[in-house]
């Protein structure tokens, strides 16, 4: 067998078995196992399982996940949609530049980005101190810090850079004279936008809602140093579960249910996204 | 462009840059309270940093972890990619999926599967296990980031040197090895920025090495402190440059590129 260039998938495909299908597949194997003296004993429990089904607090946590990057994709989405039309309008010399302003905050590392926050949002943090100034409240604003609202402000600001940028590409594929020809035939902007721009970015957004789901579903840094009470995740839990309990059988299983419920999830989204172009791209064409 | 998409654009971008500038400030401000109105201006935090061991050594393993990420993103990612285009390959969807799972997999997840597989095995966590994980989930990045090139490049410009007598290494280093060195070093610096980035595979793999995002984390949990703001400018100054030399780069080189054509 002569050397082909295809073969250099095989190192490549090596790799990611190893350091990515293999510890996956060790999960399946340990959510049989037991423990027994603080040591894992292979066996072919259904121990983990059956106490994982009948749990609420771990199903509220992996329905929280869900909940979570569903709300981060739907809020990336929309703040996402103007800003990547706005970019479209842009002066080719002023895109290169666009596109570094919009993928610096990015590079910045997630601690900094976590930590950047808790000084914003703070009790004497620029928000308070900004709006106490004005005389619009009369004390500082609680919910801003360690708080839901938290957790959703931080997660959409991670993530939106991709959204922007998915749907961007997207719509610069979109033919201008098309959105013309719909105003020169009397479409309102919102017609517009509805009818031509929206069903022509659907991959786009499929693709950047893809993206924004994966990240943000399996995130627990920013719930967990910013979320306070609320901050509690099914990530957290496995960590826990695997550290201090020892409880590794159940950990796997979790971790399991987890990827198992994100991963249809994403699919039933995918699908969603798919049809919604079909269906805006039959109304446009009546 | 209308005022209205213009002004879009400058509330997005001081979103985006809002808690950067905030935590800039803060690191020049005279007051060890992070709280408004600032006080004055000082050098302080930066002269403490500045005598500072522990932030030092930090550094200095962070930046000695991403060099082998930036490196191994960037050696994978090119075979990765040439794989993907070359002709007849049978498998090209299957091998593209895969590449995607260590995007796709939460990275919490994967790192915690990781650490379990290597503590049966015996492998110690520690410096090796983190650039080796980080430069897994930096593949599939780099791999996009240069086969978006390659998919544009003419194959027939590799027929045509071999036609000519060129081995298929020569081929590679005389014709194809120019036309993506640009997409190489996006692949690299990817790899740099994202290890320098991460603070979740560090939690679980990084064992007794501290590289300096797991010791913020630390520090974080107890207390706010002006140094640390420091120390985060000096990060972000010090990735920002890194991003602006590579970009820099790519620039010289379509310029070159473009003036040979």
């Amino acid at each position: 067998m002569t050397f082909r260039q295809r073969h250099l998938a095989l190192p490549v495909a090596a790799a990611i078995i190893a350091g990515c299908i293999a510890p996956l597949a060790v999960l399946v194997a340990f959510s049989f196992y037991e423990v027994e003296d603080f040591d894992l004993v292979p066996a072919f429990s259904f121990r983990a399982w059956g106490e994982l089904a009948t749990s609420t607090t771990d199903w509220f946590l992996i329905g929280k996940a869900v909940l979570s990057g569903v709300a981060t994709t739907l809020f990336t989405a929309l703040l996402g949609y103007p800003v990547a039309l706005a970019l479209t309008r842009l002066a080719a010399s002023a895109k290169g530049i666009a596109i570094i302003v919009l993928l610096t905050p990015l590079y910045t590392g997630e601690i900094v980005r976590i930590y950047a926050w808790r000084i914003v949002l703070g009790g004497e943090g620029l928000i308070n101190t900004v709006l106490l100034g004005l005389g619009l409240i009369d004390e500082p604003l609680k919910f801003l810090l360690f708080s839901p609202f938290t957790i959703g402000l931080v997660l959409t600001y991670n993530n939106l850079p991709f959204m922007v940028l998915a749907i961007w590409v997207s719509a610069e594929m979109v033919d201008r004279r098309l959105i013309e020809a719909a105003r020169d035939l009397g479409a309102r902007p919102v017609d517009a936008f509805f009818r031509v721009i929206f069903p022509l970015t659907t991959p786009g957004l499929a693709a950047g809602s893809l993206t924004v789901f994966a990240l943000s579903a399996g995130e627990m840094l920013t719930p967990n140093l910013l979320g306070g009470t609320s901050g509690a995740t099914a990530m957290a839990l496995i960590d826990n579960l695997f550290g201090t309990a020892f409880d590794w059988p159940l950990a796997s299983a979790l971790a399991l249910a987890l990827l198992a419920t994100l991963f249809l999830v994403a699919s039933a989204m995918a699908g969603l996204l798919l049809r919604l172009k079909g269906a805006r791209a039959m109304i446009g064409r009546t | 462009m209308g005022r209205i998409g213009f002004s879009v654009l400058i509330v997005a971008a001081g979103f985006l840059y809002l808690p950067l500038v905030v935590l800039a400030m803060f690191s020049f401000n005279d007051s060890a309270l992070m709280a408004f109105p600032l006080s004055g201006f000082t050098l302080d935090w930066y002269r403490e940093l500045a005598q500072s061991d522990n932030f030092l050594s930090g550094f200095v393993t962070s930046f000695l972890i991403a060099q082998p990420v930036g490196i191994l993103a960037m050696l994978f990612g090119l075979m990765a990619s040439l794989a993907l285009t070359a002709p007849g390959f049978r498998w090209r969807g299957l091998f593209a999926v895969l590449l995607l799972t260590p995007f796709l997999v939460p990275k919490s997840v994967l790192s915690i599967a990781q650490a379990m597989i290597m503590s049966r095995i015996g492998f110690e966590r520690g410096a090796t296990a983190l650039i080796l994980a980080q430069s897994l989930v930096a593949l599939p990045f780099a791999t996009a980031l240069i086969s978006a090139v390659m998919v544009r490049f003419d194959r027939r410009l590799i027929e045509a040197a071999r036609d000519l007598g060129a081995s298929p290494w020569q081929a590679f280093l005389r014709v194809l090895l120019p036309q993506i060195r640009p997409a190489l070093s996006g692949a690299y610096s990817v790899g740099v920025i994202l290890s320098l980035a991460d603070l979740t595979i560090a939690m679980f793999l990084a064992g007794r090495t501290q590289p300096l995002s797991l010791m913020v984390a630390s520090e974080f949990r107890r207390e706010l402190r002006p140094d640390l703001n420091a120390m985060q400018v000096v990060v972000l100054v010090v990735t920002a440059l890194l991003v602006g030399l590579s970009e820099v780069y790519r620039r010289r080189r379509l310029r070159r590129l473009a003036a040979a054509a």
